[in-house]
């Protein structure tokens, strides 16, 4: 609903709470934070609101006074300042504190552990489609090693049983390598603290796993990267999300095609691009591909879940993501991340 | 003739029949060489469909090649697309799908398109030769 006017949010307390719903209501296209404030000047989501652009004041009584605020959102838990947004806030602002604003926090927690179990459940049925090229990788080797373990057993040259045991060796480390991508692919994205995230090596290991899911037998694949790219994120969720790029591009091809694999710096802010050669979106679902449940795939062949997580995951590392699309000549999913993830200050080098 | 003869290698004399080996994996080559040429096979060789429909459209290979093993999943002209080819021009020559992948709906179809047996990898050698010469007995002579 574009014609809506947007909710201007001030949020008071920036420990875990606050932070929990910055992140949440800087999705939201129709709530415009504002500010946030804290008694604690390195309260965590002083900073993660520096790094969204979001204004940051010293003092609550300025933030409290100001007259651009709809809601005024107390997570602080204090009683204290409770007493002083009903006796300050300008008449007409609404105000949300004591049991209210921890319902909220609650629904913001819950809202958030599903999202995760959205992600881990669309990434599991994607793993369905990977058993054509599982099989492919795994069965091959496998022929390899009974074929040759047939022949050893009537094989009289010494010179040629140790060079067959060694291809044996050989072809059973390429099956376990398939093994160990697929299952650290496949385990739950990890809660750790977001880390540095070297951009051109998780496009290559993505590539390695959507091998699976889509032939890239007869596809031509560009690299174009920038040295060095890195930003701030879960490793596991952004590989989960390049996989899809991938795939989906992949599969948009059909068969043949070129594949274009993108990292560069514009303006001090870290881009991927992923672009295919093949059928385009036709524009009048340009702006429905991003919604949950929207597929053009016929049922069972997609969850409608893939670019949905993709823009929340995106989203968590305070990105944004874009597509430019021509039918029938292909399309380009542009990531773009904030410029304060750019490496090169000295806290991301070893 | 000598810029098609890099698709395929051309085994040991033998005189059991001709079978031409199409897969993109050289170790799979190599291995259903060894087997079949222990049974007196000889064996040609082919990296990809084009390799193969090359190879069969070369010199005497025309006439004198008996059956095919032929994978699905390959650059180039993958299987499907191959084995409609030969089954459109080289009806006579009998053919073996030898995959990876075990794919039932693939399997039903490409045996209604008269493909005589679909192997799914690993396959031991006995099953293989049995194969091949179930095939060799379906095979119909070139009429020169």
């Amino acid at each position: 609903m574009a014609s809506q006017l947007p909710t201007k949010v001030a949020i008071l307390g920036a420990g875990r709470g606050g932070t929990a719903l910055l992140d949440l209501f800087h999705q939201i296209r129709t709530i415009e934070i504002v500010g946030i404030t804290d008694q604690n000047p390195t309260a965590p989501g002083l900073q993660r609101a520096r790094e969204l652009n979001v204004p940051v004041y010293e003092r609550a009584a300025d933030l409290i006074g100001n007259h651009g605020v709809t809601l005024m959102l107390d997570v602080t838990g204090d009683p204290s300042m409770e007493r002083m947004l009903h006796e300050q806030a300008p008449a007409g602002t609404d105000i949300l504190s004591g049991s209210a604003s921890r319902l909220l926090w609650e629904l913001v927690q819950h809202e958030s552990a599903l999202q995760a179990e959205l992600l881990h459940a669309e990434k599991l049925a994607g793993i369905g489609s990977f058993a054509a090229g599982i099989a492919h990788d795994m069965n091959n080797p496998l022929q390899l090693i009974l074929g040759l373990a047939e022949n050893l057993a009537e094989e009289r040259d010494l010179d040629a049983v140790h060079l067959q045991a060694r291809d044996i060796i050989e072809a059973v480390k390429r099956t376990t390598a398939i093994c160990r991508d697929l299952t650290s692919y496949s385990r739950r994205a990890s809660s750790l603290q977001d880390s540095m995230i070297a951009i051109n090596t998780k496009l290559d290991e993505a590539l390695k796993i959507a091998r699976y899911a889509a032939g890239l037998q007869d596809i031509e694949i560009r690299k174009s990267y920038q040295p060095d790219a890195a930003v701030k994120g879960n490793p596991d969720e952004l590989l989960h999300v390049l996989v899809n790029l991938i795939t989906n591009a992949v599969q948009a091809m059909e068969h043949t095609g070129t594949l274009t694999l993108e990292t560069a710096t514009i303006d001090g802010a870290p881009q991927i691009r992923v672009s295919d050669t093949g059928a385009g979106i036709a524009p009048e679902l340009l702006g429905r591909i991003f919604e949950p449940f929207f597929t053009t795939k016929p049922p069972g062949k997609g969850t409608g879940l893939g670019l949905y997580n993709i823009k929340n995951v995106i989203y968590r590392m305070h990105g944004t993501i874009g597509v430019e699309s021509q039918v029938g000549r292909g399309s380009t999913f542009t990531i773009t991340f904030p410029r304060e993830t750019v490496p090169g200050d000295r806290s991301t080098r070893p | 003739m000598s810029e098609f003869t890099s698709g395929f290698f051309v085994g040991g004399e033998s005189s059991n029949g001709r079978v031409l080996i199409v897969d993109d994996e050289p170790d799979i080559r190599k291995v259903v060489r060894m087997t079949l040429q222990k049974a007196g096979y000889h064996v040609l060789e082919a990296e990809n469909g084009a390799k193969a429909i090359e190879t069969i459209n070369t010199g005497e290979n025309r006439l004198l090649l008996d059956v095919i093993v032929c994978d699905i999943r390959m650059p180039k002209v993958n299987g499907i697309e191959a084995i409609a080819y030969f089954r459109q021009n080289y009806p006579r020559v009998p053919l073996i799908v030898l995959t990876g992948f075990p794919d039932t709906d693939m399997a039903t179809s490409l045996l209604r398109q008269g493909v005589v047996d679909y192997l799914v990898k690993p396959v031991e050698g006995e099953t293989l030769k049995a194969a091949v010469a179930r095939a060799m007995e379906q095979r119909e002579l070139a009429h020169l």
